[in-house]
């Protein structure tokens, strides 16, 4: 689990082991401790393995079948499933089981890209403005409030519209418009970690301000981080299906789930799995997200106490 | 700020849509001064600069409140106050439906923390938040297509916000109602459960602190301690956050009324995309703007409401 790496959130060089005093209790390492208390929440585990299904599906998935997304089968048009096409066929003869792989590939390449890049502009963006402060942080402060009104999903619609069916312009415009709100959040903790011992001696010791957010203030966010970063999947997963949905998102030839969803929404009594598939897989993918999510909180935060006692 | 976010989509619509290729499909076909001439009469003309554009569309506005014309001539203040209410009524009504239920949920399932019923719920709400919104509104529409079906009578409307033929005020009333219900189950269904996760966990942080334990000392059961003497401290927090999800929940009417075909904002919105209409477009974007921020007043005035430390006045 790459998400679980140890994250420092109460200051200093970070510690692999917990203390040299050994209390009455084994020592156990932090990536161990935050394992464990992953491993205990029964929901994040549920969300672990559906993930890792959805995943392989959409890795090995087409091994399974001779067709590829693109492939026209005019012998099966809009046919119920069977063994020749285990998921049915659309309205254009184009094999299910192919699109849904691809589609999957799709949203989840979009949403794994979108939310790594504003979860790293939120944490720059964030912990310059908050460091840095004065001007800066006031300039920063007013653009992101300022984006925040700004009706974003009309935007996003507007823009990607002309992307005319470009996927990487997709990524570009979802990350342009998806990184404040993280960025706020980051910014109000930065405020509180600056005046504390460990950044001030970095300080004093003659640290630059670019070494001090990188190396010092960052690490410190490192849950906050990880927990938006798995919220951010799924809030690019649902805005990435709602412009497919209406038509401004991935275009024809190219398929996500969102373009599968709004395939199949005219046909929801007369081919039933030409949305079914793709609402199932769409909702598993966003579940599962939320429920690892949800569990990585509660084991990275110290405080928690759901996730039952270390 | 309203203003600001206005000005900057009427700058990005000028920039992305080009009213032009209306015409371009027009038969029989016209030549690109027509089309020019044409649009110049909307003040859509790429002839123009745009920053007399701008000046002429920004100026009636503030002289006159015309919100200026499509590309084929149809007033935007028209549209826009025609649908108005038809959105309204949508978004409100499931507003209100989804906090009740949300905070109602809250209270009674912290009162019984970690037991099945919180448990259920929890993961029910969970799975709530994260169904997306075509999702869920497909499949309240098989659920009632099949209860249609199964009951051998219309029951509810699947797609529009009235039948045109109704007449006499019950009759009225209930067409409505068929028309609103599914919808707004689905608005509701995607929302209520945001409120429901959030006040839960600010409701059982409050349990602990020592005015509700106090009121526990008194001999209140818990769940009149949750009720009478936690909730309205927990409610502030909650207040706030309804503010924010005003633009969620204008995104996600855009997709039921697509799905439902009500001609409300939403609908509006996607089509005026898909037409190129700039001065359209531009009226959607104020709408959502002033959405939030009527969205963000009533959370302040909610705030003053509920917590005795606000005073307004500062005395």
């Amino acid at each position: 689990m790459p998400g679980l790496k140890p994250m420092v959130d109460d200051g200093g060089p970070a510690p692999r082991e917990i203390g040299g005093r050994c209390t009455r209790r084994p020592r156990v390492s932090r990536s161990r401790l935050y394992l464990h208390r992953f491993l205990r929440n029964r929901g994040a585990v549920v969300g672990l393995v559906a993930l890792a299904l959805l995943i392989l599906f959409a890795l090995f998935g087409s091994l399974l079948t001779t067709y590829t997304y693109l492939d026209v089968d005019f012998a099966n048009v809009s046919s119920s499933p069977s063994p020749e096409h285990p998921f049915g066929t659309n309205g254009a003869g184009n094999d299910t089981y192919a699109q849904a792989v691809h589609g999957l590939q799709r949203s989840l390449v979009i949403a794994l890209v979108v939310s790594a890049a504003t979860t790293t502009i939120a944490a720059f963006v964030g912990a310059a403005a908050g460091y840095v402060g004065g001007v800066t942080e006031k300039i920063i402060l007013k653009v992101v409030h300022f984006l925040l009104v700004v009706p974003s999903f009309l935007i996003l619609a507007l823009v990607s519209q002309q992307a005319h069916g470009g996927w990487p312009v997709l990524v570009i415009v979802l990350t342009l418009f998806g990184w404040m709100f993280n960025a706020r959040v980051v910014w109000s903790l930065t405020t509180s970690l600056r005046e504390r011992e460990f950044v001030r001696a970095a300080r004093y010791m003659g640290v630059g301000p670019i070494r001090i957010v990188v190396r010092h203030l960052i690490p410190n966010l490192g849950s906050l981080l990880v927990v938006s970063f798995t919220l951010g999947v799924v809030a690019t997963v649902q805005a990435e299906t709602a412009l497919s949905f209406v038509g401004f998102g991935v275009q024809p030839p190219d398929v996500s789930l969102g373009t599968m969803l709004s395939d199949g929404a005219t046909t929801v009594s007369s081919a039933p799995w030409l949305f079914f598939v793709p609402a199932c897989l769409v909702t598993l993918l966003t579940v599962s997200v939320a429920l690892i999510g949800d569990g990585l909180r509660d084991a990275l935060d110290p405080s928690s106490r759901s996730a039952g006692r270390a | 700020m309203i203003v600001l976010a206005t000005n900057l989509t009427y700058f990005l619509a000028n920039l992305f849509l080009d009213p032009r290729a209306n015409y371009l499909q027009a038969r029989p076909p016209r030549s690109p001064d027509q089309i020019d001439r044409a649009l110049a009469q909307y003040d859509l003309s790429p002839r123009t600069s745009l920053v007399v554009r701008w000046w002429r569309w920004i100026s009636d506005i503030a002289l006159h409140w015309n919100w200026g014309y499509s590309p084929f001539g149809e007033s935007v203040n028209e549209e826009i106050a025609f649908r108005i209410g038809v959105s309204a009524q949508l978004v409100l009504l499931s507003m209100i439906l989804s906090t009740t239920i949300g905070i109602a949920l809250a209270v009674y399932t912290a009162a019984r923390q970690y037991r099945f019923a919180d448990r259920f719920t929890q993961t029910l709400s969970l799975i709530a938040l994260n169904i997306p919104v075509p999702v869920a509104s497909l499949a309240v529409v098989f659920v009632a297509i099949a209860l249609n079906r199964s009951s051998g009578s219309t029951l509810f409307f699947v797609a529009g916000s009235s039948s045109p033929t109704v007449t006499g005020f019950w009759p009225l009333v209930v067409d409505r109602l068929q028309h609103l219900a599914l919808p707004t189950v689905v608005l509701t269904i995607v929302s209520y459960a945001g409120y429901h996760l959030l006040q839960r966990s600010v409701l059982l942080d409050e349990v602990n602190a020592d005015h509700v334990r106090m009121a526990r000392a008194k001999g209140l059961t818990r769940s009149e301690a949750i009720r009478r003497h936690g909730l309205r401290t927990s409610l502030i927090p909650v207040a706030t956050s309804i503010a924010f999800t005003v633009p969620a929940l204008f995104t996600g009417a855009v997709l039921t009324e697509t799905i439902f075909g009500w001609e409300g904002m939403g609908r509006y919105f996607v089509t005026t995309i898909s037409k190129n209409d700039v001065h359209g477009v531009v009226a959607v974007a104020a709408f959502g703007a002033l959405m939030t921020a009527i969205g963000a007043l009533l959370a302040d005035l909610a705030v003053v409401a509920l917590d005795p430390r606000v005073r307004v006045n500062g005395s």
